[in-house]
């Protein structure tokens, strides 16, 4: 089977003439249909550039990343727009919900954009926010629900549209830990049981724990690979912890 | 380094953003320093002196001028400052003293203010010779002028403006003082309940609308007219502003409530986005917009009735000047190449005592009359009156306001009055009063004094001052009128009115126009990150333009509509009293404010696609 993600050699460069920093370079690996991995790292190590140049919201300046058999690191402008509005999800460390709007038309708004069927629409945020325990809330406004609903709400309307690939940046970031083991058992199970893609960068290992597989970078390299394997969570946590204690100098910041 | 090279540093550092208040500023003094100068100048003041009118137009219009360039530059300064919380913000952070900041701002606007009024006085001095000679053209005078410098009208500039400014500086010393720290860390923003239409509220918008709109339609001799009275106007314009601010307030509310729950509607592209970023604009700037809508409203009313005016010069004239000269007393030599009719008019004058007044007619005979009919042009020229008849010619006759005469008595002998004209057969200001046309026999038998006058009628008209002139100082030409005169003296008035009335509305509208776009850039600041939030959920940008597109549109499009259709009203209401046609005028007027408000749309838009995609590239 074909991947869904292929990453290679990507390289991004900031600034220009002697004055440039490399803050991804050569980074390659592959992602399968289903599969929930996380990326980790200290703060500076390209774990957000990465992100973005993943998701389409930065290129890289060189090397090609497919989704599937289209290059979106050679995509341009409107190209670009359309397929991250069919193809990709996202999920942010702050929400980004629009006050104005309901807990349900926050939902909605991709599935209005893509002109689906009013009917439609309707059972896709019902079933959606079932999934997300949020189903009692829809009528709310985003000031009148709590920080773990905000998110819950702002990772419903990144499934509802069923992208190929979600992409989670810092999704706990903002919230307690009760509200964060809500929000990641939603997205696991999601992606248990619909093989939902999805790819978080973190650097709290509590999060990192709910993943597959995990990929470390550090000053812009890929160096380490870790799969959960038949390991439990709790396991799978206390070797988060081990390995970013032995990447050092940068570990007392991932906790 | 002293404070005020601070502040004329950071003005220079500072350009751009300065750009837009300078711009504003400097726009306003040029508007006012050309009215001052126009007010000023030698030709008109000499036109002033023979027309009180006049004088009285262009002071009364220099005071609205003076409240509305300060509140003009009193928003766009607010908008300045609100743009500029964060620099003092940083001031204040960095320990440098509440005076001393006051200190630089005040500073800091003063030298804004006296450059902008050297540049404003120089600007505005160029305009105002271009404006003059426009001015003259339209008040129909072929004086060639030199160029005006009137240091009467710089004085007054620079009074005003010193005052203004010193206002706005004082203001920004006031803001230092109100502001608090803990503005900038704006941490938590507190969420704003979705505005709800009451439907009380609703109907009553609707009904004062309609009840003003009512109201306004009312003849003058409804019984509301005469249940109200002079109150009427009041009336009318308080249903109309309380109406305006309603519709604002809660019916577009409730219109956008019920669009927003219509699925089918509202979840499509995103339709939902702008109805309720919609919903918080028009709520929270009802006020604002009532304001914008009355301003339009009255810009398009008085502009449309001074240029409807104007535009019908001519047939005002010829209403009460049917002919280009008439005088009591005999022919006098004309070149007959340019003469289209002269007439040789007797006529008797008879008074007749009836119960309520007495009052005197000019009799004509029929045949007279019928040359007369002839050389104007009447649709009906032949009068075939028989004995016991006779027909009335009634200037200004209007069915509504006066009685029908059924019957006149001549000399002890009653008459039916067969037919009515309610034109002027006559130079009103030769032979007034009302004409009655009888039979030549009976005409010839009536006992009175016969008085000869003469009516020529000219090819061209308008083009014969001198020969008018040249007649008027003829002692044998009596009781002289001439229309060509008569057009004169009006566009002399008609003009300067005309000419104040499109500069007055011009300042208008582009105030309003400015209103708008300050208020939707301020509103596009704050409204950065929720597009920001649509394009990284992946919402085209085609999609983000349509919606600012849509919501600018809106925001610009209600209080338009509003304004146009109070002004139509109006105006309606205006050509009724007056009796007189507007539709033409009005219709060339209503479509040049609208082209030019379009053209503010457009403006607007652009700035606000630049804040929000400027935001969404940096966010990147």
């Amino acid at each position: 089977m074909e991947s869904l993600l292929q990453v290679k050699n990507v390289e991004k460069v900031f600034g220009k003439g002697t004055n440039t920093f490399k803050a991804l370079e050569d980074i390659s690996f592959t992602i399968d249909h289903g599969e929930f991995v996380g990326i980790m790292g200290p703060s500076g190590a390209g774990k957000s550039t990465l992100l973005h140049v993943l998701a389409t919201i930065d290129s890289p300046t060189k090397g090609d990343i497919y989704i599937e058999d289209e290059n979106v690191a050679k995509m341009k402008g409107n190209q670009l727009v359309d397929f991250r509005r069919d193809h990709l999800g996202f999920i942010f460390q702050d929400y980004n919900l629009l006050d104005s709007l309901t807990v349900r038309e926050n939902i909605v708004l991709p599935l209005a954009i893509a002109k689906l069927p009013v009917k439609e629409m309707d059972e896709k945020v019902e079933s959606m926010a079932k999934a997300f325990g949020i189903a009692a809330i829809l009528d709310k406004y985003p000031y009148q629900i709590s920080g773990g609903q905000k998110q819950r709400t702002a990772s419903c309307r990144a499934l509802v549209s069923n992208p190929k690939l979600i992409f989670a940046d810092e999704p706990t970031g903002a919230l307690d830990s009760k509200s964060a083991t809500d929000l990641l058992q939603a997205l696991s199970s999601l992606n248990e049981e619909q093989e939902t893609t999805i790819m978080i960068v973190t650097h709290d290992a509590f999060a990192a724990s709910f993943c597959r597989r995990i990929l470390f970078i550090s000053d812009g390299h890929l160096f380490k690979e870790m799969n959960r394997g038949t390991h439990s969570r709790k396991a799978f946590y206390q070797m988060i912890l081990e390995e970013l204690a032995q990447l050092g100098g940068g570990g007392h910041d991932v906790i | 380094m002293t404070l005020f090279n601070i502040a004329l540093k950071n003005i220079r550092k500072n350009m751009k953003s300065y750009g837009l208040y300078i711009g504003s500023t400097i726009f306003s003094i040029v508007i006012f320093f050309t009215f001052a100068t126009l007010k000023y100048s030698g030709d008109i003041s000499e036109l002033a002196e023979e027309s009180k009118q006049i004088s009285g137009i262009m002071n009364a219009s220099a005071f609205v001028l003076i409240i509305f360039v300060a509140i003009f530059i009193l928003y766009s300064n607010a908008f300045f400052m609100r743009k500029r919380k964060k620099e003092v913000a940083l001031y204040s952070l960095m320990g440098v003293r509440k005076q001393k900041i006051g200190f630089l701002l005040f500073f800091e606007n003063m030298v804004i203010g006296i450059i902008s009024l050297i540049v404003g006085i120089v600007a505005g001095f160029f305009l105002s010779q271009l404006l003059l000679s426009l001015l003259l053209k339209l008040m129909g005078l072929n004086i060639e002028i030199g160029f005006v410098f009137s240091s009467n009208a710089i004085i007054e500039t620079m009074i005003v403006f010193m005052i203004i400014f010193l206002f706005t500086s004082l203001q920004g010393y006031r803001i230092i003082y109100r502001f608090k720290l803990i503005d900038l860390f704006q941490a938590s923003k507190k969420g704003e309940d979705l505005p709800v239409a009451k439907a009380i509220s609703v109907i009553l918008g609707l009904a004062a609308l309609v009840a003003a709109y009512w109201l306004a339609l009312q003849d003058l001799t409804s019984p509301v007219w005469s249940y109200l009275g002079l109150a009427m106007p009041i009336v009318i314009i308080a249903l109309t502003v309380l109406g305006t601010f309603l519709i604002f307030n809660s019916v577009l509310v409730y219109v956008l409530h019920r669009m927003k729950n219509r699925k089918f509607w509202a979840w499509k592209g995103l339709n939902l986005m702008t109805a309720s970023q919609l919903l918080y604009r028009i709520r929270g700037n009802a006020k604002t917009l009532t304001i914008i809508a009355t301003l339009s409203a009255t810009t398009i009313t008085a502009g449309g009735a001074v240029f409807g005016v104007y535009y019908d010069t001519g047939k005002t004239v010829e209403q009460s000047t049917p002919f280009t000269f008439m005088w009591q007393g005999h022919e006098e030599n004309i070149d007959s190449s340019i003469v289209k009719e002269s007439i040789h008019v007797d006529t008797k004058t008879i008074r007749v005592n009836s119960e309520q007044m007495e009052k005197e007619y000019t009799v004509i005979d029929q045949s007279t009359f019928e040359k007369l009919a002839k050389a104007l042009e009447w649709e009906q020229t032949a009068l075939n009156l028989t004995k016991g008849k006779v027909a009335m010619v009634e200037p200004f006759y209007n069915e509504q306001w006066m009685e029908e005469v059924a019957n006149v008595s001549l000399q002890d002998v009653n008459y039916e009055v067969v037919q009515m004209y309610g034109e002027s057969i006559f130079n009103l200001s030769t032979l007034p009063g009302t004409v009655i046309v009888t039979q030549d026999e009976v005409y010839n038998a009536l006992h009175a004094e016969e008085i000869t006058y003469q009516a020529v009628q000219l090819d061209n008209y308008k083009t014969h001052i001198d020969l008018s002139k040249e007649l008027e100082a003829k002692p044998s030409t009596v009781d002289f009128s001439s229309a060509v005169q008569n057009y004169q003296d009006t566009l002399e008035g008609t003009g300067v009115m005309l000419f104040v009335g499109s500069f007055l509305g011009l300042v208008f509208l582009v105030a309003t126009g400015s209103i708008i776009f300050f208020k939707m850039m301020t509103e596009a600041e704050d409204d950065k990150d929720k597009y920001s939030i649509l394009y990284n959920i992946g919402v085209p940008k085609k999609e983000i333009k349509r919606t600012i597109r849509n919501q600018v549109g809106f925001v610009f499009l209600a209080p338009l509509i509003l304004g146009l259709l109070h002004g139509t009203v109006a105006l309606v209401a205006f050509s009724n009293l007056l009796q007189m046609n507007l539709l033409i005028p009005v219709v060339i007027w209503m479509a040049t404010y609208v082209f030019i408000y379009i053209l503010y749309y457009f403006i607007t838009i652009q700035g606000f696609h630049k804040t929000i995609f400027h935001s969404i590239q940096e966010g990147n």
